[in-house]
């Protein structure tokens, strides 16, 4: 970062503390918190910033000691140690009782009883017949000197120790008591002082600061008073580091996937395809022979489809083709066709499956009455047995749908598919290949080239068979197609785990983006 | 998709023609094939079309490309062989008809055979058997040392317990019950026989076993060798059609080998679709008609009858043109596929090539639009998103224990009666189940959660005409140290006005719920949702570590 932009960033309480550092050369921190006028929180956290931005080097920390006086010490400072407090009683007061000489004070009794003792050891008191009484030639000069050490440490609380002399120092740690327990006169903190310099960076910053004019007076945040009462008027705001990262919020979004599920439903009903819904529990006749598949295909087997517990069947078809899709079955029925030439089941059209391919939702537009020329669509949720691993989901959207129109023929078909392949898939080549569905015929496979992943499925689609359409009451070509979303969804989320699709992990939801332009 | 491997070498020999990798992999799509890479040096070639099972193979795959490169029609002179050669009959018991009622076959001779053609054999059996076959049921193939037989060959019924022989893969004669019971290929193929009062069995007129069908083979005859120059092929099954078509295609794989093809016929006591004396290969083949008028309409082109003629010959179909623009299309006996003139259209598209038709765009207009249930869904999620719910989205299967059990209720529900996995045995009839599903997943997330999923339900319902009502559902969760019921009311109270409907809550004791924390939400008489501060018992039993409060919303029931 530049020296202007850093400078321009710098947050009041860090200017303050520039202002306040010496152009070069080492800096004690107490120096210049004092000079700054910054409280003791303050200045940590404006040094903090200006080491993490290599503003401010740290040269060495150094500790030192302070003194302060206890509650007792501050006592003593006052109305002098219990010592002088003894002598000028008994100097006032002659003759009286010991007893009469220690009552009556506010320090604690045996602390006067233990300055007793010491002044009688060193035989400034001594007990005659008629009480107690001074000797005036005994040496009080000790007691004088501490009691004048107290006096003159309590007016500049927070001496060095180091400030003091040898004899001095020794007397202050007699005098000291752990952990400030009452009996103590003085306790002694400890404390690290930094000691820092401006590095080569930080100095032309300081000297930018200057030249800019920055105070650290400028105001960081606009308030609601400042602006109902003017105050802002005047005034100059910090300037913020905007370059820097945010913090990180919990936001609320779309599912990812159904947001990119919302942008084909969205491209499909801008192409002009009306969506069509229907059940997830579907019989066998709109699933299936509707769609000209025949019962013994393999597809139909036990194994390519969940089939319901109970109720097994419909209670009826609705709406009812049975008569017209049997013979379609069973020898071509009006269609103009062979037919599968078997005996068509009839009970089994009811019998209640999950739906497995959401083409079920075209067979019935189609028995519902499709406009002509009209275009329909489905997202459809889709059921096929199989072991749920990295590709197998348990349940799988299928986008499916139809184009009826007289206009319809396979180029026409190749047309839409190569839409699709613009609008929807974001793809600059295409190409088909025949394919094979049960209900179609002609058929064909779309492939388009991914720029990453080479030529990939697109999807399927061909015109719906004479035996499919005709049953259902419908004569003009109708176009089926679908398309393959789910690899085009997990490459757009740069997954490669289908069941991610449908992942249960709140944070992955909360963080995951769809690439739209990725596949 | 049946998926084949075949050598290069020998894809190419049999296609008559060398060519670069490149160019034979531009020309699989004409057999709707797609190549699937290579694997222990042979190609792995994937066919689409599971109503053309002539192709899965590589003499198939071949003939499909040979007649596109040489535009001419293959020729297979065994199909019109009026009779088969005195002693090459099958004759068929009266009591097959209630047990497995069709055989066939034929003998191919005249090449020795060679490791590249044993291998193809194997597979293309196991294709058309276990594929087009259904898993043998309508179609089971035996290949053997047609030297080694003494004709006619006799397809009859057998007593279970009494007849013994030895099969192949085994020392020792057995009985076929105890081929049932104990071989391989008894145990995978016994449903098809068991419980009949009978089994089919083929010996020949020495009363040497050839086979079980549609089991196993007999060590003595059905073992066929490298060297081997004269096979007989038997089919048998239930459909004549299916096994003639069956045997169709293996002859045809011979004799594009070079195999000379004699034919067989086989002798029944009771009627077939094709008479008593049946006489395989049998000429499938079906004639379309098709105007040229309707080719072209529904190609988008202008074709000319020649053009198409030789299209279709080029595809391996007979052509004719008759009078009037009608094309008169015959598909070759080796395909059973022409069921409707649109069958000949799609060959004559794949022969032109699908990368020489420019695409149409749509020209008509159309009004596309939302169906009414998603536009009022998706008002739904855009709601609950701006109220700060984080949309979840979620498979519908569950199991039965989650969406009853854990919770505490018991009602019907949707089940899956073949289902794979217990863990998607059911379909959810409420979204509660998916909420809690992503809650129990993630309780490492940062809280609070608000999360909402709208999405569809199966509400079970006999009197419903498919046993159950398909429901789109709108619900959020909320789940933190403070979420109650409150909290969650508020979103409730604000999703109902701006989904501009009345409603009110009432009261109502419900399972999951705290006692006097739970309400159904009424919108007129209607019960449309639910609205609940989830019961301790649930979370624990979700494995959630903070309280949590929810509603549900039938969509379906506002509208």
């Amino acid at each position: 970062m530049d020296i202007e932009t850093l400078t321009r960033g710098l947050h009041p309480l860090e200017i303050r503390v520039l202002r306040a550092c010496p152009e070069r050369g080492e800096a004690e921190e107490k120096h210049v918190r004092r000079e700054a006028g910054l409280e003791e929180g303050q200045f940590r956290r404006a040094i903090q910033w200006l080491l993490s931005k290599e503003i401010v080097a740290v040269v060495r920390e150094e500790a030192a000691e302070t003194i302060q006086l206890t509650e007792l010490g501050k006592a003593f400072a006052a109305k002098g140690t219990p010592e002088m407090q003894l002598l000028a009683r008994v100097g006032a007061t002659p003759g009286l009782t010991v007893p009469e000489c220690t009552a009556g004070f506010d320090v604690p009794e045996d602390e006067m009883r233990a300055a007793f003792g010491k002044l009688r050891k060193l035989g400034a008191l001594r007990i005659a017949g008629g009480g107690v009484e001074r000797d005036p030639a005994a040496d009080i000069g000790p007691f004088e000197r501490v009691s004048a050490l107290i006096a003159r440490l309590a007016a500049q609380p927070g001496t060095p120790m180091t400030a003091l002399a040898a004899d001095e120092q020794e007397t202050v740690r007699g005098l000291v008591h752990k952990r400030m327990r009452a009996k103590g006169v003085f306790y002694l903190e400890r404390e690290t002082n930094l000691v820092f310099a401006l590095t080569a960076a930080g100095a032309e910053v300081r000297a930018k600061a200057f030249a800019l004019g920055l105070s650290g007076e400028e105001v960081s945040r606009l308030t609601q008073d400042m602006l109902r009462d003017g105050s802002w008027r005047g005034k100059t705001f910090r300037k913020y580091s905007v370059e820097f990262a945010p913090p990180r919020r919990v936001l609320a979004r779309r599912h990812p996937y159904r947001e990119f599920l919302d942008f084909v439903k969205y491209k499909l009903t801008s192409m002009g395809f009306v969506e069509m819904r229907g059940p997830l529990v579907e019989c066998e006749f709109w699933n299936m022979d509707a769609l000209f598949m025949p019962q013994f295909h393999a597809a139909r087997e036990i194994h390519d489809a969940y089939f319901i517990k109970a109720p097994t069947h419909a209670l009826r078809l609705e709406p009812d083709f049975l008569a017209q899709v049997a013979a379609a079955h069973e020898d071509g029925g009006d269609s103009g066709a062979s037919g599968w030439r078997y005996t068509f089941d009839r009970e089994r059209t009811r019998r209640l499956v999950l739906r497995t391919q959401g083409t079920a939702l075209s067979a019935r537009q189609l028995g519902l009455g499709a406009l002509i020329p009209g275009r329909y669509f489905a997202m459809a949720r889709c059921f096929r047995p199989d072991t749920v691993d990295a590709t197998h989901a348990c349940d799988f959207f299928q986008c499916e749908g139809i184009a009826l129109g007289e206009e319809i023929n396979f180029r026409t078909l190749l047309g839409l598919l190569t839409l699709f392949a613009t609008e929807v898939a974001k793809a600059e080549e295409v190409k088909f290949v025949p394919a094979y569905f049960p209900f179609t015929e002609p058929s064909v496979e779309a492939h388009i080239r991914h720029p990453r992943l080479g030529w990939i499925e697109l999807g399927g689609a061909g015109i719906f068979r004479p035996e499919v359409t005709y049953p259902l009451g419908v004569t003009a070509p109708v176009l089926a197609w679908g398309l393959g979303l789910d690899r085009m969804a997990m490459v757009a989320l740069k997954i490669n785990d289908i069941r991610e699709l449908f992942s249960r992990d709140l944070d992955a939801l909360r963080t995951r983006r769809l690439e739209l332009e990725l596949y | 998709m049946p998926t084949i491997s075949c050598s290069e070498h020998d894809l190419l020999g049999l296609i008559g023609e060398d060519m670069d990798r490149a160019r034979l992999l531009s020309l699989l799509p004409l057999a709707k094939a797609g190549f699937d890479g290579e694997e222990d040096g042979k190609l792995r070639i994937e066919l689409q079309d599971t109503n053309r099972p002539d192709l899965w193979s590589c003499e198939g795959v071949a003939r499909q490309l040979r007649a596109h490169l040489r535009g001419a029609t293959p020729s297979y002179p065994f199909f019109r062989a009026r009779a088969a050669r005195a002693g090459g009959r099958v004759e068929v018991d009266a009591d097959l008809a209630a047990i497995r009622p069709v055989v066939g076959a034929f003998i191919a001779r005249g090449v020795e055979v060679d490791e590249a053609t044993l291998i193809q054999i194997i597979q293309t059996q196991e294709k058309l058997c276990e594929g087009y076959g259904h898993k043998r049921r309508e179609a089971a193939m035996g290949v053997y040392d047609a030297s080694a037989i003494e004709f006619p060959v006799r397809y009859r019924a057998a007593a279970p317990d009494e007849t013994r022989f030895v099969p192949l893969g085994f020392e020792q004669p057995m009985t076929l019950n105890e081929i049932l019971r104990d071989h391989p290929k008894g145990r995978d193929y016994r449903r098809l026989v068991e419980g009949k009062p009978r089994y089919p069995l083929l010996e020949d007129s020495a009363g040497t076993v050839l086979s079980f069908p549609p089991v196993i083979n007999s060590r003595a005859l059905g073992e066929v060798e490298v060297g081997d120059d004269n096979l007989f092929v038997e089919v048998t099954g239930h459909d004549l059609r299916i096994v003639a078509l069956v045997l169709n295609i293996m002859a045809c794989n011979f004799a594009d080998r070079g195999w000379t093809i004699v034919p067989i016929t086989a002798v029944y006591p009771y009627d077939t679709a094709f008479g008593r004396e049946v006489t395989i290969p049998m000429d499938l083949s079906c004639t379309q008609e098709v105007p040229l008028a309707k080719v072209n309409k529904a190609l988008g082109l202008a074709l000319a009858g020649k053009e198409v003629q030789a299209l279709l010959r080029s595809y391996g179909v007979a052509a004719k043109l008759k009078a009037g623009g009608i094309i008169s299309a015959t598909s070759p006996a080796y395909r059973a596929d022409y069921m409707h003139p649109v069958d000949v259209i799609e060959d004559i598209a794949i022969a032109r090539g699908y990368e020489r038709f420019e695409p149409v765009m749509p020209e008509t207009f159309t009004v596309g639009g939302l169906a009414p249930s998603t536009l009022l869904a998706d008002r739904a999620r855009q709601e609950l998103v701006g109220y700060g719910f984080q949309e979840v989205f979620s498979n519908v299967l569950m199991s039965r224990e989650e969406t009853r059990a854990r919770l505490r209720i018991d009602a019907p529900l949707v089940e899956i009666e073949n289902f794979v996995s217990d863990t998607y045995s059911v379909v959810r009839d409420r979204l509660l189940v998916s909420l809690l599903r992503v809650e129990s997943s993630s309780t490492k997330a940062q809280y609070p959660h608000q999360i909402f999923e709208v999405g569809e339900v199966a509400v079970y319902d006999e009197s419903a005409v498919h046993g159950s009502r398909t429901e789109d559902h709108a619900a959020a969760l909320m789940a933190s140290g403070e979420a109650g019921f409150s909290d969650i009311h508020s979103y409730l109270d604000a999703l109902m006005y701006f989904l501009a409907r009345d409603y009110r809550l009432e009261s109502r004791d419900m399972p999951f719920a705290i006692e006097g924390r739970g309400a159904v939400v009424r919108v007129g008489e209607k019960e449309v949702g639910v609205i609940a501060e989830l019961h301790p018992e649930v979370l624990v039993a979700w494995g959630m570590e903070a309280p949590a409060a929810y509603f549900e919303i039938n969509l379906s029931a506002l509208a």
